[in-house]
């Protein structure tokens, strides 16, 4: 059910823009806030609409809820994040949810996660994996592999050669497309960087996310490696415009990602058309 | 029986107009539609309580074709955003027919249920009271009752009108239809009158069992094929009773403007296509595709009925000719690919 604590779903609240972080040449993470605290709170997966008002709204998944922001890590593709990302701390965005289902947290407890990235798509798997380490208990082994086209467009670089290789019985694979001088790390796919690694599936859940091609490619992956439709999680994306299962547009079948989705377990996905 | 003869309508639009907005089918130049009363001019306007299904639906009193949602004053630390708000005068609909009102009953589905609320829908809706001309003689491309319409009860409506002989029958169904009951009161007589005996459908197709079909022929070639003619206008979306998808957009003057929504269509290129340029739709085959699988199959997963009241508006008005009865016998004909 809806956690959407507005009176009117389609209208925004007012956020401040507190923190903008540079995360690569055309990835920023933006840190909101609405009164020192947050507009609503979220689940990790959950997606919201962000607008700059004038210029447009987007819907962009919630890569991390801290106690007095929420923080929001955007590519810049089209108008609105090419403006998007001209602004300055202190600018007014606007900014309504949550929407969604969410990454099933309370089904993964006690199992061991496999989270695999690529690109943007680690904004997304960041609430999650963000999440299992504050629950640390909650959670078996973590192991994360991801990877992009180059070690500049690398999200989160601090958290992942620092933070999170630090916590507790977990793994941190990160790998880029091409060799480059200033990187003496993997050199390679995704995908083939995950069948390298042959992580067992027994009691795994995996959780993927990137570009669909990337997706692709890791479905057969984990396929090969034994891995269960119902032990793999991805999230889907489409365009949207409402986010409350009423525009239309979102459908996948006679789901709508906006509601249904965006994260679908792989048993799910199989059920519906293949327009995914 | 209520009863009252037909040169006393305009009366009875007239008296229920002291208190609402009464929406009346008329014949406006080229163009047939609801009209508010308030705007009629008899020397312009014709009204047509005898025609069957005027040209244009009456779902833009409920969802207006554009609407404005909320305007903003972006003044840096200023920034203010003000609600619209949503004019409650009650409005009456009144002489719309069986498949239309089912339109509006599918609406409310949308609107209203499954976990949000629409309050921009919700605040028109409520407002709204429908008074139904039940269709004793069904026209050239109707074909309601194949997609499960009662022609002659329209369920959502609060008062049914049935024409006899010299008149109409006034039958009132709900709380709303009994408060413009006792309006017009005094206008209608007691008597007992003869119904007419309903005219048969010229065309009728056979729904059952399509939406199962449907499941094993997303990637069958008929879609090809049938969506060949389509110029993707979208003609059919725009007069269809049932379709409501809607677009989102901006309009402003530096930092101060407003967000409103417009009706959009599945038919459109843009309707899908994502910042970065993926459009998991792209080819006009799918978009063909998406929207007879939405009104035949996708729909009735989800509410439990074909998003078609079989008004046959997208029949008459497609420039091509796709015809939906068509449609619907060439998916049982098909025989699945793999």
């Amino acid at each position: 059910m809806s956690n959407c604590s507005c009176e009117n779903p389609l209208v925004p609240q007012i956020v401040e823009v507190i923190k903008i972080v540079e995360e690569t040449p055309d990835v920023k993470t933006f840190y909101v806030q609405k009164d020192n605290g947050v507009p609503f709170d979220v689940m990790p997966g959950q997606l919201a609409m962000v607008s700059l008002l004038p210029t447009g709204e987007g819907m962009f998944s919630v890569s991390w809820q801290e106690d007095d922001h929420l923080q929001f890590a955007i590519k810049r593709v089209g108008v609105m994040t090419d403006e998007l990302h001209t602004i300055d701390v202190g600018q007014r965005l606007g900014v309504r949810g949550p929407y969604g289902n969410g990454f099933p947290v309370e089904k993964c407890k006690g199992r061991d996660m496999l989270f695999i990235g690529g690109g943007i798509g680690l904004a997304p798997l960041r609430s999650f994996i963000k999440y299992c380490f504050k629950h640390r208990e909650d959670y078996g082994k973590i192991t994360i592999i991801y990877g992009s086209r180059s070690y500049d467009d690398l999200c989160f670089k601090e958290e992942l050669f620092e933070k999170w290789p630090q916590e507790k019985d977990t793994q941190v694979y990160v790998t880029i497309d091409n060799a480059e001088e200033k990187w003496d790390g993997h050199v390679g796919y995704v995908p083939a960087y995950l069948e390298e690694l042959n992580p067992d599936p027994q009691n795994t859940i995996a959780v993927t996310c990137g570009p669909p091609i990337m997706i692709k490619f890791v479905l057969q992956a984990l396929e090969k490696m034994r891995f269960s439709d119902e032990q793999v999680i991805t999230t889907l994306e489409m365009r949207m415009k409402c986010g409350i299962g009423k525009c239309g547009r979102c459908n996948i079948g006679s789901e709508y990602i906006c509601l249904d989705g965006p994260v679908f377990d792989l048993a799910q996905l199989r059920k519906l058309p293949p327009e995914w | 029986m209520k009863f009252f003869k037909k040169g006393q309508i305009e009366k009875i639009v007239e008296r229920l107009a002291e208190k609402a907005d009464v929406f009346v089918p008329m014949l406006r130049g080229q163009q047939s539609g609801f009209f508010s009363w308030k705007s009629y001019d008899e020397n312009y306007d014709d009204i047509i309580f005898d025609l069957l299904n005027v040209y244009s639906p009456p779902k833009n009193i409920i969802l207006p074709q554009t609407e404005k949602m909320y305007s903003f004053d972006q003044q840096g630390q200023e920034t203010i955003i003000k609600p619209e708000e949503i004019p409650v005068e009650p409005k009456v609909i009144f002489g719309i027919r069986s498949c239309d009102v089912k339109a509006i009953e599918y609406m409310d589905e949308v609107f209203l249920t499954r976990t949000f609320v629409d309050e921009y829908y919700k605040a028109r809706r409520d407002q709204v009271a429908i008074v139904a001309n039940a269709c004793y003689n069904p026209g050239t491309n109707c074909f309601c009752k194949s997609m499960g319409v009662d022609h002659l009860n329209p369920e959502a409506a609060d008062v049914i009108l049935r024409e006899v002989e010299n008149g109409y029958v006034w039958e009132s169904k709900t709380d709303k239809g009994d408060i413009l009951t006792k309006q017009v009161e005094d206008l209608l007589e007691d008597q007992e009158v003869e119904l007419y005996q309903p005219n048969r459908f010229v065309r009728k197709v056979n729904y059952d069992g399509v939406a199962e079909k449907l499941k094993d022929l997303f990637d069958h070639p008929m879609w090809e094929r049938y969506s060949d003619p389509c110029q993707t206008c979208g003609i059919c979306t725009y007069m269809c009773p049932t379709c409501y998808c809607f677009d989102v957009q901006v309009k402003n003057w530096g930092d101060e403007g407003y967000r409103f929504r417009c009706w959009d269509s599945c038919m459109y290129r843009e309707y899908t296509l994502m910042a970065g340029g993926h459009n998991p739709r792209e080819a006009a085959k799918e978009r063909f595709r998406n929207r007879f699988l939405h009104k035949l199959q996708f729909f009735n997963e989800r509410y439990g009925t074909p998003l078609c009241t079989g008004c046959g508006r997208c029949i008459v008005t497609c420039p091509a000719g796709v015809d939906i009865i068509r449609m619907i016998e060439l998916i049982k004909e098909a025989e699945p690919s793999v």
